[in-house]
């Protein structure tokens, strides 16, 4: 017989725990938590990569000048 | 010989309890199946929205336009299961809760929408929750994608997501808790009739993206000082127009699903308040509903090709609301004037609002939602609706619509504010000028073609290099463009 799992004495436990029972169970509570938690700090993550990212652009694209309003005196009398 | 097989034939034969155990399974499988198919089909709508918008958006900003569709899935479906569900199976009766207006309300339904609940899941028990459930996120990422096509080329992709969470999981399931639903206190109470979702979805979502936009402001250039509207070219017509196709093959799955299938009861199909009607008279609605939506389109923006496939649209969404017990003529004939409404509506956003929506889609979804709930309380006023079969009516249709226009509104406006205020809403100034997608992603995505001076169209349809036109703009507002008031207004 060929063991699928290393643990194979902990394997029911272990398949209580993470696979789709009945509600209430200390499994269900626990992923439901974490899967929330995930969730909040992916949002976080996308404003601060994105935060990030176009910071960073628009700083590049004012000091390069190229937006920059030409002057208004263009050298007469200068 | 035959007599000896008799006993045999009849000690095989199934009982009436097998037969009825066997036919209930069938039943139940086949409601599996259908909304199984029904979401499939709904992908499609966000291919389309996808298609539609990046063909509208400028070379500059076509992936950062993409991506704000992708990503709703990725934001919508999670909130949506933590918590966007358990707010449709718990809040029908109204807030505070004041207990259902029905006896024969679903009183169980609450429970089974939570996260942690044992419908949630390979429950061998329940062939259904699950497959309405997915059904109905489809619908919340209809929202998102509604509201995403007015924002493009300078909300923040980050800011757009909190956004569509919130329209997605909260505000629109709210509604529809609220009038869209067997338990629902409008329809229970009122008689508050939107079986296809005029209002619900497409209205709630449009009232969201106004309340956003008063916020967002214009593009840059979008207005001249004087406040004349210039128009932007978007970089592919041709995706665009293949985009809203696409929606409108989604729309047949998003109609289908909106219906509740019940095979063993007569006749097999009830609306989403437990009103018997049939899936052909649905379909047979929105098709005569393209029709007349892409005629009105088609005459009011004297035969733009945006406007009579936006027409087609705002069409089925003014028909939506009464496509359940509608007359093909009478859809036919209010469809056109949804298709002539919108057009009326978005030159009347654009140009006298001054209120820079994309794509059109607060007059589409918005303003033909709207249009589409108050046609009913005109044209099908008595009509019993819902499990208290409470007649429609004018008044109870104006109910519905003074309850979602703050719903909706308000909290679009506010977070949109309190994301501006914390200077996260929009990108900077000068990404927009150069483009979102070198920000965002560091690259052309045609990289095997041209660059092309991109085009500008001046209030007097002169077509012009869009570069200086920009720049002075940008310069005129500091790079912080508000929403043009009043003619003069901006020095």
């Amino acid at each position: 017989m060929f063991d699928a799992f290393p643990y194979d004495e902990w394997g029911e436990d272990i398949a209580d725990f993470w696979t789709f029972g009945g509600h209430n169970s200390t499994g269900t509570w626990i992923l439901t938590v974490l899967g929330f938690t995930v969730m909040l700090v992916a949002f976080w993550g996308f404003f601060i990569l994105e935060n990030r990212k176009l910071g960073h652009q628009a700083d590049r694209l004012k000091a390069s000048g190229a937006l920059d309003r030409p002057s208004t005196t263009t050298g007469h009398g200068a | 010989m035959i007599s000896s097989l008799i006993p045999t034939w009849l000690a095989q034969s199934p009982t009436i309890e097998e037969l009825e155990s066997k036919v209930a399974l069938d039943s139940q499988i086949l409601t599996e199946t259908f909304y199984f198919w029904t979401v499939v089909i709904m992908w499609l709508i966000h291919v389309g929205f996808m298609a539609y918008e990046a063909g509208a958006a400028r070379r500059k900003n076509i992936m950062s336009t993409a991506m704000k569709n992708i990503l709703t899935i990725a934001v919508v479906t999670p909130t949506f299961y933590y918590f966007g569900w358990y707010i449709y199976g718990c809040f029908q009766e109204g807030w505070p809760k004041s207990g259902h207006a029905s006896p024969d309300a679903f009183e169980g339904f609450c429970g089974a929408t939570a996260p942690w609940s044992a419908a949630m899941g390979p429950n061998l028990q329940d062939h259904v929750s699950a497959v309405f459930f997915l059904a109905f996120l489809l619908f919340s990422w209809t929202t998102g994608s509604i509201m995403s096509g007015a924002l493009i080329e300078r909300v923040r992709l980050s800011a757009y997501l909190v956004l569509t969470a919130v329209l997605g999981s909260v505000v629109w399931i709210m509604d529809a808790a609220w009038g869209w639903s067997s338990g629902g206190w409008l329809t229970t109470r009122y008689g508050f009739h939107d079986a296809i979702a005029s209002l619900v979805v497409h209205g709630v979502a449009g009232a969201f993206a106004f309340g956003v936009l008063l916020n967002l402001g214009p593009r840059i250039g979008k207005y001249t000082t004087d406040g004349l509207a210039r128009t932007f070219r978007g970089h592919n017509t041709h995706l665009t127009l293949m985009g809203l196709m696409l929606i409108f093959t989604g729309f047949y799955g998003f109609y289908a699903a909106c219906l509740v299938i019940q095979s063993t009861i007569f006749p097999g199909w009830l609306n989403i308040y437990g009103s018997p009607t049939t899936l052909g008279a649905i379909a047979f609605v929105i098709t005569i509903g393209f029709a007349g939506g892409f005629t009105g389109g088609w005459f009011a923006s004297k035969g733009d090709p945006f406007w009579t496939l936006s027409g087609g649209l705002a069409g089925v969404v003014a028909v939506s609301a009464g496509a359940d017990v509608y007359h093909p003529s009478l859809a036919y004939l209010l469809s056109i004037s949804g298709g002539m409404l919108a057009v009326w509506a978005g030159g009347f956003i654009e140009k006298k609002l001054r209120v820079d929506d994309a794509v059109g889609a607060v007059a589409v979804h918005g303003v033909c939602g709207f249009y589409g709930v108050l046609l009913v309380g005109i044209f099908a006023g008595g009509y019993p609706t819902g499990i208290n079969n409470v007649p429609t009516s004018f008044g109870g249709q104006l109910m519905g619509m003074m309850a979602f226009l703050p719903l909706a509104f308000l909290p679009g406006y506010a977070i949109s504010w309190i994301l501006k205020k914390m200077n996260l809403l929009r990108v900077p100034a000068e990404v927009e000028l150069e483009g979102l997608d070198l920000a965002e992603f560091g690259q052309d995505f045609y990289p095997e073609f041209e660059r092309v001076p991109e085009i500008i169209i001046e209030p007097d349809g002169r077509e012009v290099a869009s570069a200086p036109v920009l720049l002075d703009a940008y310069w005129q507002t500091n790079g912080t463009p508000k929403t043009p008031v009043g003619v003069g207004e901006r020095s």
